[in-house]
């Protein structure tokens, strides 16, 4: 008999302070990230530490915009970041169903190539990677980081895109095309509705690895004004005096977007579908 | 005209293939080429020296500590990870009030940006005003202030924050797992007497062994090749030297010293090992019903 049977009652009290653990280690981080946020610098910088402010304050976020081009790295993030999306989207959607439902030379050896780019990490290529950009001279433009974005999220977009579409019947697209419709309106009228969960589970994966990127924007991007959030956050970091309040208020507003759209995917994350979708 | 539907399939999914050629699999091939030559990283031109960056680096004793350093980060990094990845999914596979808030929340570390995990740590583990500190004097686990950011202190506050930033991506494989383990092989394992700790040894753990060949394989590659983590952590200042990997070292080769050649051939080096390392991981581990 294991130890807790003969107690009843404690094996449930272990789930829960075991969950509450799990909960402090995760979650504390981010709330002291947010009570920072809202404190006065003098409340700030005292010892010992209270948890809450004490006079609540918008002064770093004031800080945060007058002093630095936050707006305009949220800007060009946003921008950057739904480019991806679309343009990844375009073309990972009729490739996956390719990969799916035709059957052609070389099919699976091309499914195998895809996966194993999935394993690559932007430090293996980066270096080849910004010697050609900057040979085709798209060097410091967002037209350089989306199409780094989208190569490096292609891979798991058509790999989850893919038992996406395996996992819907072959037969309700029969059953369209019997009925005299082609197969492009089999498509957009059986499939597509079918498949736009999956699809918009793809997408914010894919704005979210955009969105979090650093390392292709350190070294594509030169220009303050084309810079975006996480090289912009990171940058306030060069200045001799660190302001805690405001670093904390620009990690704190980063990741509004993210903790929106995060809420949408959870159920598929959790029922483990998709859990390729994210990688780093 | 109508296409046959080979030629459909393969006109579908020409542009996403002519992408990745382009972007992914061109650069690993030109950074092959890259790495016998001796090139500015921002000047046209470069000079053909053969071996010469290889020889370098064998004998440049930095190559060598930043190996090491990646080694110990990496291994600790996925020790840790397991570890409480694999704990962490048990609990949150119990049933208790709020599940799914909790479990959103535990994933939520690795849908953030690097920057966002590394300033929240730097903040807490600051020198002078961070909480840690603070809860360690407060408990007495601590004498004084601990420099978390010096040579001492460094590597283990970057494998805090990593493994705090990457465990979820554990939690979220192995929890998915856990929820199609049939019931009936637990009931079978408390008729024979087994207690909590020898089903999880006999039941959960071989259940487990598929999923946790991949999360092993994906976390060694992606934390052998991180780059941003390490980085953000110093941007280059302070105690870099004391957390410079494989991966840093490659970006300033390149970037700081403008030796894209060198820091070609450090990233070929770098994947040479992964391929290694994944030969040896496969032969030894892999069961046909694994992958």
């Amino acid at each position: 008999m294991s130890w807790w049977a003969t107690y009843p009652g404690t094996r449930k009290l272990a789930v829960i302070v075991s969950a509450v653990l799990l909960l402090a280690f995760t979650a504390f981080p981010f709330f002291w990230m947010v009570t920072t946020a809202f404190k006065a610098p003098s409340e700030i910088f005292v010892y010992p530490p209270y948890f809450f402010p004490k006079h609540f304050t918008f002064e770093n976020i004031a800080r945060l915009f007058d002093q630095t081009r936050f707006l305009t790295y949220f800007r060009n993030s946003v921008f950057v970041s739904s480019m991806t999306v679309l343009v990844t989207l375009t073309i990972a959607t009729p490739g996956a169903y390719s990969l799916t439902r035709f059957r052609f030379l070389g099919r699976e050896k091309i499914a195998a190539v895809i996966l194993f780019t999935y394993m690559f990490a932007p430090i293996m290529i980066i270096i080849p990677f910004y010697v050609l950009i900057r040979f085709f001279g798209i060097a410091n433009t967002h037209l350089a980081l989306i199409l780094s974005y989208t190569a490096f999220c292609l891979p798991f977009s058509l790999w989850m895109l893919r038992t996406f579409f395996q996992s819907i019947p072959l037969d309700l697209e029969e059953a369209a095309l019997t009925d005299g419709a082609d197969r492009l309106r089999a498509i957009l009228h059986v499939l597509l509705p079918m498949a736009l969960p999956g699809i918009i589970a793809t997408g914010i994966f894919t704005f979210i690895l955009a969105w979090n990127d650093y390392i292709f924007v350190r070294i594509l991007i030169t220009s303050d004004e084309l810079k975006t959030l996480s090289v912009g956050i990171a940058d306030l970091y060069n200045s001799s005096v660190i302001d805690w309040g405001m670093i904390m208020s620009g990690g704190m507003l980063i990741i509004v977007p993210v903790v929106v759209v995060f809420a949408y995917i959870q159920r598929f994350l959790v029922s483990g579908w998709g859990a390729g979708g994210v990688k780093g | 005209m109508r296409l046959s539907q080979g030629a459909t399939g393969l006109l579908l999914i020409a542009p996403a293939v002519a992408l990745l050629s382009c972007l992914t699999l061109y650069p690993v091939f030109h950074g092959i080429w890259l790495s016998f030559y001796a090139k500015h990283s921002f000047f046209p031109g470069q000079q053909f020296i053969g071996l010469a960056n290889y020889a370098f680096l064998l004998h440049d004793p930095d190559f060598w500590s930043s190996l090491w350093r990646g080694v110990i980060y990496s291994v600790s990094t996925i020790t840790l990870q397991i570890g409480v990845g694999v704990a962490a999914a048990l609990v949150l596979n119990e049933v208790f009030p709020a599940r799914n808030l909790v479990r959103g929340i535990v994933l939520f570390p690795y849908m953030i940006p690097t920057v966002v995990a590394v300033i929240l740590w730097k903040w807490l583990l600051n020198n002078q005003f961070g909480l840690v500190n603070y809860g360690l004097v407060e408990l007495g686990l601590a004498e004084e202030n601990i420099s978390w950011m010096g040579h001492s202190y460094i590597m283990v506050s970057l494998i805090l924050i990593s493994v705090w930033q990457f465990f979820p991506f554990v939690v979220l494989a192995v929890l998915a797992r856990l929820q199609t383990i049939p019931q009936e092989l637990y009931e079978a394992a408390k008729v024979d007497g087994a207690g909590a700790v020898r089903r999880f040894l006999h039941v959960t753990l071989p259940q487990l062994a598929s999923v946790l060949f991949v999360v092993i394989l994906l976390r060694s590659i992606w934390m052998f090749t991180k780059f941003d983590t390490v980085w953000l952590i110093t941007q280059g200042g302070g105690a870099e030297k004391y957390i410079r990997t494989l991966p840093v070292y490659a970006y300033l080769r390149t970037f700081h010293f403008y030796e894209a050649g060198t820091g070609a051939a450090i990233a070929v080096v770098m994947f040479a090992i992964l391929a290694a390392s994944t030969t040896v991981y496969f032969y030894l581990f892999r069961t046909d019903e694994r992958l």
